[in-house]
């Protein structure tokens, strides 16, 4: 009696779970693309435009995407595995969902499952033109699978006489995922505060560097909230440390404007009012005094 | 109790077949599952992002849009818009969405309005109101729904095509040292890359920093409508002009900065010259060839001859305009504190001795009477009510 019961629940719970898993191309194309549109990093890819056909069996990590969270204000983590199909075994495509960023390991044990399909053969991922080609045979049948990512960037263009140009699919269009938390100024995680000032203490430094011009600590100059500006420091050739907020340099103890690199000797290559003179303070920032 | 088990072993076992059945017709049935429904959903998507590049075209192509030939009369009919103005200021212009949004037809597509701004079609978003992690820039965000499906997808468009990067090269600061061993005064920005506004801060766009920005610092000024909204917004005072300037998270544009942009290098070739020549004009390399001409300086004898607008002169070799004449405008001067105004502006007539680059005034940025003015003894010959005060912003990008 017991036997024929837990063989019932067992079959039961074998139907239900393959139930939540299994889904039809065109639904995982449609998942697909509604996630990763958003997409602003894709790293890990394996073999750009080759077809997978080994470790036949094993599941293997192919590609790892950073895609913002609804509300923009984290970002999640989609690892994409795939096995290649072995004699009896077949192949497999999944992707697993991390909540938050973080790297994706070897195999898909962590996260949740975002998608998974039996049946995939001979696929190939074609990462090129800030698009994501997928292409594979399903029950016979040649499919393809095509997400633009415009969020992706690779770079900025800085050119005379034009404006900010960034190299990604359409410079300056990017999808966003927003909802009422996006707009909530209590979850605003940017740096600083208006009223921060350099000559109070209160500014926050986002880039630190040292005597050798190398980088201290987190450069976190794109997360000021209202800005950011260059303090003279140690004459580095990319420049000196970085504070957030409104910009005050040459006024009274606050940090010296950079002159620049080529046309002054270091001994001026500070800008204070005229009624001031450029001070070396204990950070060795120079300071209008 | 046997009797019960002999009748509910098998009913349990038919329910439970049933049920496997029942899941099991349920994962064909998904698998195969209308995937016509998915298909017409991903269509609706692609349409979507299709759609968004459009939306992207017309914010950067601006007045040089087909859009913009088709819906210009409505649009300026709508805003109450009579008077010419430079309609390259339609560039990464919300009004243009907006006017798109009202009037043009045939759209497979809308852009949703927010009844809590005013019904806007667009949300200028910036670091300073917005929590959304990666904005490098400000801009607007949009919502794009399909006509048929009601599907919605969310793009920003970064404002960023009514700036100019200020090549990297020697520059000098003030006007030409008239004594022999007066300083003359240089400095660089290698490594640096510094954009300009190309124009004067509109009132359309105070008005964007009214509605979207934080209310505590945009208190007392009010919404501009009609033709003002392509002049110049000259009513902040200058801690409201900072504000407005680190909303957008830029700053006050610089006077060496304004200067750098504005005298004509003597060799477009030679980036660190031994020496940095300064014409008074930035049309000439030379002093004497000073014209007396409305394109190029909008003096006060240009007011009875054409209405001001704003971007009423020529460019400057890199790229900005208004640098003479106008309204005036004020800069934040690290150097100079009080010499703080161009003031060179349609307050004096073409042969004042104020239009001449890098000779300025001084404002104390808290009015606009005469006396909030410092005009070193060379006053306007006419009582004006109240000084129009314009200002742009600049900033420093990273990489």
């Amino acid at each position: 009696m017991k036997i024929i019961l837990l063989s019932t629940f067992l079959i039961l719970t074998s139907c239900i779970g393959n139930m939540d898993k299994q889904i039809s191309v065109a639904e995982m194309d449609l998942k697909l693309t509604q996630e990763w549109i958003y997409t602003d990093k894709v790293s890990k890819l394996k073999s750009n435009d080759v077809e997978l056909t080994r470790p036949p069996g094993f599941e293997q990590l192919v590609m790892e995407l950073s895609i913002p969270q609804v509300g923009g204000l984290n970002h999640k983590t989609h690892c994409v595995y795939y096995s290649v199909p072995y004699k009896e075994k077949v192949s497999n495509f999944k992707v697993q969902e991390l909540k938050d960023v973080d790297s994706c390991p070897d195999n898909s044990d962590k996260g949740t499952t975002f998608v998974s399909l039996d049946g995939i053969n001979n696929l190939k991922f074609n990462f090129s033109n800030f698009k994501m080609v997928m292409e594979f045979q399903y029950k016979k049948e040649k499919k393809k699978i095509e997400i633009p990512m415009p969020n992706i960037e690779t770079g900025l263009v800085h050119e005379k006489y034009h404006s900010l140009t960034e190299k990604r699919l359409l410079s300056g269009l990017r999808f966003l995922r927003l909802n009422d938390e996006s707009f909530d100024n209590a979850s605003n995680r940017y740096l600083g505060k208006l009223s921060d000032r350099f000559s109070k203490g209160s500014a926050i430094r986002c880039h630190q560097v040292d005597k050798d011009c190398k980088t201290i600590g987190e450069y976190r100059c794109e997360e000021c909230r209202y800005g950011w500006y260059e303090v003279v420091d140690f004459q580095c050739a990319q420049g000196g440390s970085k504070f957030c907020g409104q910009n005050h340099c040459g006024e009274k103890n606050e940090p010296a404007c950079p002159r620049g690199i080529k046309v002054v000797e270091p001994l001026e290559a500070g800008i204070c009012q005229s009624d001031l003179e450029p001070v070396v303070n204990g950070d060795k920032i120079l300071v209008c005094q | 109790m046997k009797k019960f088990k002999r009748f509910i072993v098998p009913v349990f076992v038919v329910a439970a077949i049933l049920v496997a059945g029942g899941a099991l017709f349920y994962k064909i049935q998904k698998q195969n599952d209308n995937p016509e429904q998915f298909i017409q959903d991903k269509a609706a998507f692609l349409r979507l992002i299709q759609n968004s590049s459009e939306i992207h075209r017309l914010w950067n192509q601006g007045e040089e849009s087909r859009e913009w030939s088709l819906i210009k009369t409505e649009c300026l009919k709508h805003l109450g818009a009579s008077q010419k103005f430079d309609e390259s200021l339609l560039r990464c212009n919300p009004i243009l969405l907006q006017c798109h949004a009202l009037f043009s037809k045939n759209l497979n597509y809308k852009l949703v309005n927010f009844e809590e701004y005013d019904n806007a079609p667009y949300r200028y978003m910036t670091k300073s109101n917005s929590a959304y992690s990666g904005l490098r820039e400000a801009g607007v965000s949009v919502i794009l729904e399909d006509n048929v499906t009601k599907k919605r997808l969310d793009i920003f468009l970064a404002d960023q095509c009514q700036e100019v990067y200020l090549e990297q090269r020697a520059y000098a600061y003030g006007e030409q040292p008239v004594a022999k061993d007066g300083e003359d005064y240089r400095f660089d920005n290698f490594n640096r890359n510094i954009y300009l506004d190309l124009h004067l801060v509109t009132n359309a766009e105070v008005n964007d920093w009214i509605k979207f920005g934080n209310p505590d610092f945009t208190r007392g000024l009010t919404e501009k409508k009609g033709d003002e909204l392509f002049l110049p917004a000259t009513q902040l005072t200058y801690p409201q002009i900072e504000n407005y300037c680190s909303f957008k998270g830029k700053q006050v544009m610089m006077a060496h900065f304004f200067d750098a942009a504005t005298f004509l290098p003597m060799d477009l070739k030679d980036i660190i010259p031994k020496k940095n020549l300064r014409s008074p004009y930035y049309w000439t390399k030379k002093a004497s060839e000073y014209k007396s001409d409305c394109s190029l300086i909008y003096s006060k004898d240009c007011i009875n001859k054409k209405a001001y607008t704003l971007n009423s002169t020529d460019p400057t070799w890199a790229g900005i305009h208004d640098a003479m004449g106008g309204v005036f405008e004020v800069f934040r001067n690290p150097i100079d504190p009080e010499s703080n105004l161009k003031a060179s502006s349609f307050y004096f007539d073409s042969k004042s001795s104020w239009h001449k680059l890098g000779f300025r005034a001084g404002w104390d940025g808290e009015g606009f009477d005469l006396r909030n003015f410092d005009f070193r003894g060379l006053n306007p010959f006419t009582s004006i009510e109240k000084f129009e005060v314009g200002f742009r912003c600049m900033r420093e990008v990273l990489q």
